[in-house]
């Protein structure tokens, strides 16, 4: 079991990195371009790596490392199958830190990027939660005994996850936090080297924590089936996320903050009021 | 170190800055990041950021206006680091040469690695460059490790 658990640990995050290169390279087809290779997020933070360290004072790096502990504690409890709930808080506490470090320099754009990251909490960490308290009562809070029928009782609560990916995986509309035509990567600006590598792990991290929890609502009868359809289901999502970007152009942020809170929220309040209505839960 | 600095080829985060030059070159470098040159396919991406930079393509003769701000921004890229000129301005400075307001080319101003020639410099002789540039990548990044210790 602890085995299982390490493992998931570390391919997690392998396969969010994967997911990431897919990405660029789907992108780049949709734009008519042939794209990196699949393997380009694992060059670019070995790369990162090899670059000489630089920060802006003691806390920006600290807050780095920060960001990274929490988002791979957060999912390291949950591949051990722990309590949702207790993950989903060390996971935003791990962007909290993102924000900090975004602050703690003297940069504009840097400040311009750690407020529009702060909208962004707002906007999915409530659809996020509400999800996990969906699972939360249809079965379990705990990731190892959630209940098998999650896509069947809360197929809204998946759907709503869709939404919640575009804002994380910074992509139209809701590229607001980094909005690489005009803040230039917004809280990153003022990150380099090392550092930056180690915030991108961070955000594989976060990444992998939240397709995971999206995994828990398929299941497969075998233990082939199981894994085939828990591999399927994250880049489906994926998949979804690149074509609404390559669909769409940015929004305001307050529409954002208004879609997520309103559509977002409702998705699951209908899915769960049904529930409730006909006796499910 | 060895087999970092070795993937770190694939990986060239451009700064673009032009320095005064008639936007012809620039035309041609940002032909580059358009589908139709596709330097992603190479890992290149342009990251507008110089603390996120790893090779500077440098256009225009360096106006004098201008000087302060190009040493400025090569100052910021961290190490290991590669300037390319691109065109026949930003390598010499020739089309304004003796002009009263420019430094006549980027080498007065900053160490350059690759020169591209051309009025204006063609895409694939950018690509060119930027292959060559990122042949010396390994030797600079030891270089940098060994000023660093
Ligand atoms: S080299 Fe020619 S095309 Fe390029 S910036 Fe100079 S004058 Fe313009």
């Amino acid at each position: 079991m602890v085995l299982l658990a390490i493992a998931i640990f570390i391919i997690g995050p392998l396969l969010v990195g994967l997911s990431m290169g897919l990405d660029r390279r789907i992108t780049a087809r949709l734009q008519n371009r042939r794209g990196p290779p699949l393997l380009q997020p694992f060059y670019d933070i070995a790369k990162l790596f090899s670059k000489r360290p630089l920060v802006l004072g003691d806390l920006q790096g600290m807050f780095a490392v920060f960001c990274l502990a929490f988002q791979a504690a957060a999912f390291g409890l949950f591949a051990l199958g722990g309590d949702l709930v207790v993950a989903f808080f060390i996971s935003s506490m791990g962007a909290v830190f993102l924000v900090l470090g975004a602050y703690s320099t003297p940069s504009p754009y840097s400040h311009l990027g750690a407020n529009r990251e702060l909208l962004a909490l707002l906007a999915y960490e409530p659809v996020l939660f509400l999800v996990i308290i969906a699972v939360g009562v249809n079965g379990s809070f705990l990731a190892g005994e959630v209940s098998r029928d999650l896509l069947g009782r809360i197929p809204l609560a998946l759907l709503a996850l869709v939404p919640v990916l575009v804002i994380l995986l910074e992509k139209s509309p809701y590229d607001i936090p980094a909005a690489h035509q005009e803040l230039a990567t917004g809280p990153y600006v003022e990150y380099s080297g090392p550092y930056l590598a180690v915030l991108e792990l961070g955000r594989w991290y976060q990444l992998a924590f939240v397709y995971g929890i999206a995994t828990l609502f398929v299941w497969g009868d075998s233990a082939i089936t199981d894994v085939a359809f828990k591999l399927i289901l994250p880049f489906a999502l994926l998949f979804a996320a690149i074509v609404i970007d390559n669909i769409t152009a940015r929004l305001t942020r307050r529409r954002m903050v208004s879609f997520m809170l309103t559509a977002g929220v409702g998705l699951i309040a209908v899915n769960l009021v049904v529930s409730y209505l006909t006796g499910v839960i | 170190m060895g087999l970092l600095d070795r993937i770190g080829v694939r990986s060239p985060w451009i700064l673009h800055f032009d320095t005064g030059s008639c936007n012809g070159c620039d035309l041609e470098v940002w032909a580059l990041l358009t589908p139709r040159y596709d330097v992603e396919r190479f890992g290149g991406v342009n990251r507008a950021n110089p603390k996120q930079a790893d090779i500077l393509l440098i256009t225009g003769p360096v106006t004098k206006k201008c000087e302060d701000r190009l040493r400025n921004l090569y100052e910021q890229v961290p190490e290991p680091k590669l300037v390319m000129a691109c065109g026949n301005c930003a390598s010499t400075g020739a089309p304004f040469h003796n002009c009263y307001n420019v430094c006549q080319g980027v080498d007065k101003v900053i160490p350059v690695d690759v020169y591209v020639p051309g009025c204006a410099a063609r895409p694939e002789a950018l690509i060119d460059g930027l292959i060559k540039a990122l042949s010396m990548w390994e030797e600079k990044a030891r270089a940098a490790r060994e000023v660093k210790g």
